[in-house]
């Protein structure tokens, strides 16, 4: 009985929990990358407001390419862990992160239809990854 | 809205090289450098990096919010050159999906 309870134990709860922990972690990593990633679009909004080649510009658009260099090496440890489509169907938080960065940052407002149009587009692009499967 | 557009434009370059890159990827190359130094994946980094530079102008006149929401229509971009030029099928739930993103930034850019 108790040898039973063990391997019951060992080969099923643990096997279970490790597996939901890697998973946990796996969405953890994905959506500090997509944070990061769309840290970018702050870089780049900054960018804009810089002489063209001048010292601040070059800083702020260097290190736009270095943080999409970096989400590039970092989506594809991703996409060994994670479904193509699950990581593409969260890839569009990006757009709640884009109204949050305009509003801290550069006092955007928010609205109704900014609301909505995200909660539209992130329908769609789900809808556009899992229907890809089904080509 | 001229910088409406130069974003969207940007979105285009940058869905332009995705699909060129994706048709390299199908190739086989006699060497792993081959398959990173060819013309082809060349010219598509390019015009990725010209995309970012793109990208830093048109937010000259676009709200950082509205950034992500136009980035959006590059599913629509990649979706009907992939059709065009690789000749890959579009699901009628994929067809749904690209409408919804255009009626979403439609809706958001009102």
């Amino acid at each position: 009985m108790k040898a039973m309870v063990y391997f019951w134990f060992k080969n099923v709860i643990l096997k279970w929990v490790i597996h939901m922990s890697e998973k946990v972690k796996s969405f953890v990593l994905l959506h500090c990358i997509l944070l990061v990633y769309s840290v970018s679009s702050i870089l780049s909004k900054l960018a804009s407001k810089q002489e063209f080649l001048s010292f601040k510009f070059i800083a702020l658009y260097g290190a736009v390419l270095f943080i999409l260099v970096f989400y590039a090496l970092m989506w594809q440890q991703v996409l060994k862990r994670l479904p193509l489509v699950t990581a593409y169907a969260n890839k569009s938080v990006t757009v709640i992160w884009g109204l949050i960065w305009g509003v801290l940052f550069f006092h955007e407002a928010i609205s109704i239809t900014k609301i909505l149009g995200i909660l539209i587009i992130m329908a769609g692009v789900y809808l556009v990854v899992t229907g890809e499967e089904k080509a | 809205m001229s910088y409406i557009l130069i974003y969207i434009g940007s979105v285009f370059v940058s869905s332009v090289s995705q699909v060129l890159l994706k048709s390299s990827a199908g190739k086989t190359y006699d060497s792993i450098w081959q398959e990173y130094l060819n013309p082809k994946v060349i010219f598509a980094y390019g015009m990725f990096f010209a995309s970012s530079l793109i990208t830093i102008l048109a937010y000259k006149g676009v709200p950082l919010s509205m950034g992500p929401i136009l980035e959006a229509s590059g599913y629509i971009f990649v979706a009907v050159l992939s059709y065009l030029f690789l000749r890959e099928k579009i699901s009628k739930r994929k067809l749904a999906g690209l409408l919804a993103i255009l009626i979403g930034i439609v809706v958001f850019s009102i």
